[in-house]
């Protein structure tokens, strides 16, 4: 993994020291918060309901075991014993005081992690897929153009103040575990016919308010002019997105305003007035920063590990754990495994701080030192050996972390919702542990294969409500959580925006419309479809006539 | 009725007013009746006159709970002065007593099901 060097370092421990500085002017009164609110913002502090969260950025969702360590820390000394994992890879504290916010940076910095940018008007930490670097799919490693824009966008004079918050994906597979198309910039990796590396660019995706599945403004991209073409694309942002708007000011808006096509001729009017000498990464920094990623020492092992077999045949919660949350590797003999925050009864995306221990335990023993972050609020040992399943699976079993049930009906993507964010206008949190225990019976959960459901407690849809299978939206009716569901959505490579089932259901008749939509499902699937392929076939009505039909 | 309300600067915790200071608990919070307008945008006054100790001053409107108490009507207010619901343990609710329990019975405005427990877990 990318090692940061003196200057990144040097950079850190200022802006730490900056912000210390800034909280102690803070309560002395010689700032007020009309003053200090963006600046606190700008190192991710965010008052909440209960207290001030800090959401530590995760570049592109990877961690390496003294990291974890001390995010686990900090979620013992600082927070109530929590982290919880978000849809940005990223992780939150919901209990942290001001006072020790800048204690918190400066351990942070210790470790080469911090705050910046995961708040505020700016580029936010660029997402990547959680299986990079381990996948067979992969065209290219994604963090190495992460890492790219990580050096690139950081505290960038000129795009520190954008009308509103920027964020970009990157893939380097045609699965796409990262959501690239409801992103302000989705970036795929893809190579040409004569072998040249370039990106697909996707620009105008979001959720929220307005979502979009974003248009291609750019086949392919060299690989090389990236950030001369990224330089461009947020130019023309900068210039024209509105700020007089705050509803209306994301890029989406602007490229639907425009046309994809007339966003593009812009996009390349101002490319071509950019000296790309100047802007574009040199072969040597970009080989510089290839080369943290290249050193992975992966063993030559047999593609069958017999002692993993034997295990699988004498274990059936193994043999369960190895079919829904153990991918392949591209090397022979090694595995991904994901590693569930969602067990039933377990706040979506939550680690204690024990568990992040011996997660961080498993990644430096068994996973090469390594360790992500799901945007669906999961973990990824990325780079365990088959022989080793048995004992990594026997670990996690012991933590009450080996929950078998990625993209199944259970593995819920919630927000924080009401129980913390200041933003929210319902609860999301108790939703998902109502439906997981609806379908807690694991059987029955592998029975209905992949199911992607989604909650946000408000319309900005950090809970990817848009993009679900099933979407589950909390709003407020008369003063009540009540919510609303859409079906059909996709945040995966054959993206698509949901379609609202009718009238919002009161909160506990959420869990029984879900079973509903289920047996609907199973009564009309074909074959192998997913929920989604059947709701693709069959639309929206007997869906909508199975739930509402029930309520008279 | 109503009670003031704000975070406290430093920590972030809830706080309400109580003649002239700041206290963490909801059933420490002094109550106004309707009449006392003036006495409400009097403490909305001193806390934003004291920008070092609280942040965003405001008032909540509260609803008698049968035959236990007082609660905020709002659920997202009612959260403010419990905690988190998915954990019992976390936040002011942690030392329950009769003040949590009246607010975790309320059912708020509950006008257009009537529903109660509104933020009690199942």
């Amino acid at each position: 993994m990318y090692q940061y060097d003196v200057i990144d370092r040097e950079f850190l421990t200022d802006r730490s020291n900056e912000f210390r500085h800034q909280v102690t002017r803070r309560l002395a009164g010689d700032l007020t918060e009309d003053q200090f609110k963006p600046l606190r913002l700008m190192n991710g502090l965010y008052l909440q309901l209960h207290a001030y969260m800090l959401r530590v950025a995760i570049p592109y969702g990877s961690l390496n075991s003294r990291q974890a360590r001390r995010l686990a820390w900090i979620a013992r000394t600082y927070d109530k014993g929590y982290g919880h994992m978000t849809t940005r890879q990223n992780i939150q504290f919901n209990w942290i005081k001001l006072k020790d916010a800048p204690d918190i940076l400066d351990a942070l910095a210790e470790v080469d992690l911090h705050a910046i940018q995961t708040s505020g008007n700016c580029i936010r930490n660029t997402t990547a897929d959680p299986y990079a670097g381990a996948t067979a799919e992969e065209i290219d490693d994604p963090r190495v153009w992460s890492e790219v824009i990580r050096q690139w966008s950081t505290l960038h004079p000129e795009f520190s103040y954008l009308p509103r918050k920027f964020k970009i994906a990157i893939t380097g597979a045609l699965t796409d575990r990262a959501a690239v198309k409801v992103h302000d910039i989705g970036l795929i990796l893809r190579r040409a016919r004569d072998g040249s590396l370039g990106f697909e660019v996707i620009v105008g995706g979001g959720q929220g308010r307005t979502p979009y599945v974003g248009p291609t403004i750019k086949h392919h991209l060299p690989a090389s002019s990236l950030l001369s073409y990224l330089e461009a694309v947020l130019r023309v942002y900068n210039r024209h997105g509105r700020r007089d708007n705050i509803y209306k000011a994301r890029i989406k808006i602007l490229v639907a305003a425009l046309g994809a096509e007339e966003f593009g001729r812009q996009v390349e009017e101002e490319w071509a007035k950019i000296d790309q000498s100047r802007a574009d990464l040199g072969d040597q920094e970009l080989a510089r920063i290839r080369g943290a990623f290249a050193q992975t020492p992966f063993e030559t092992l047999p593609a069958r590990s017999e002692a993993f077999e034997a295990a699988k045949a004498a274990s059936p919660s193994l043999a369960r754990f190895a079919r829904n949350n153990v991918k392949a590797h591209k090397k022979p003999g090694y595995a991904i495994v994901e590693v569930s925050l969602k067990a039933v009864g377990q706040t979506p995306g939550d680690a204690t701080a024990d568990q992040l221990d011996v997660v961080a335990d498993l990644a430096e023993r068994y996973s090469l030192d390594d360790l992500r972050v799901t945007h669906a609020q999961n973990l990824v040992l990325p780079h365990v050996k088959l022989d080793d399943l048995p004992a990594v699976h026997a670990a996690l079993e012991a933590a009450g972390l080996a929950t078998a049930n990625i993209d199944l009906i259970s593995d819920i993507i919630a927000c924080p919702g009401l129980d913390y964010c200041a933003l929210a206008n319902a609860r999301a949190i108790p939703i998902a542990q109502d439906i997981a225990k609806t379908f807690a019976d694991p059987d029955r959960a592998e029975t209905i294969g992949e199911l992607k459901i989604k909650i946000s407690g408000c319309i900005n849809a950090c809970g990817h409500h848009h993009v679900a299978h099933i979407g589950i939206l909390g709003v407020d009716k008369k003063g009540e959580e009540f919510y609303q569901l859409s079906l059909g959505g996709s945040g995966a490579e054959d993206a698509s925006i949901g379609k609202i089932l009718g009238p919002a259901l009161a909160a506990d008749r959420v869990a029984p419309a879900i079973d509903t939509l289920v047996d609907t499902y199973l009564a009309a699937r074909q074959g192998e479809e997913r929920f989604l392929d059947t709701y693709r076939r069959v639309g929206l009505e007997p869906f909508k006539e199975a739930v509402y039909a029930q309520a008279d | 009725m109503k009670a003031v309300t704000a975070n406290r600067l430093i920590d972030g915790e809830v706080v309400f007013w109580k003649e002239g200071a700041w206290v963490d608990g909801f059933g420490d919070a002094q109550l106004f009746d309707d009449a006392q307008g003036e006495e409400v945008e009097a403490a909305v006054a001193a806390g934003k006159a004291a920008p070092t100790v609280i942040v965003d001053p405001y008032p909540i409107d509260l609803i008698t709970v049968e035959g236990l108490g007082l609660a905020p009507v709002s659920y997202r207010e009612r959260i403010r002065a419990l905690g988190p619901t998915n954990e019992l343990l976390h936040g002011k609710q942690a030392e329950g007593g009769a003040v949590v329990e009246a607010i975790r019975h309320a059912s708020g405005a509950a006008r257009s099901t009537g529903r109660v427990d509104l933020i009690r877990r199942k």
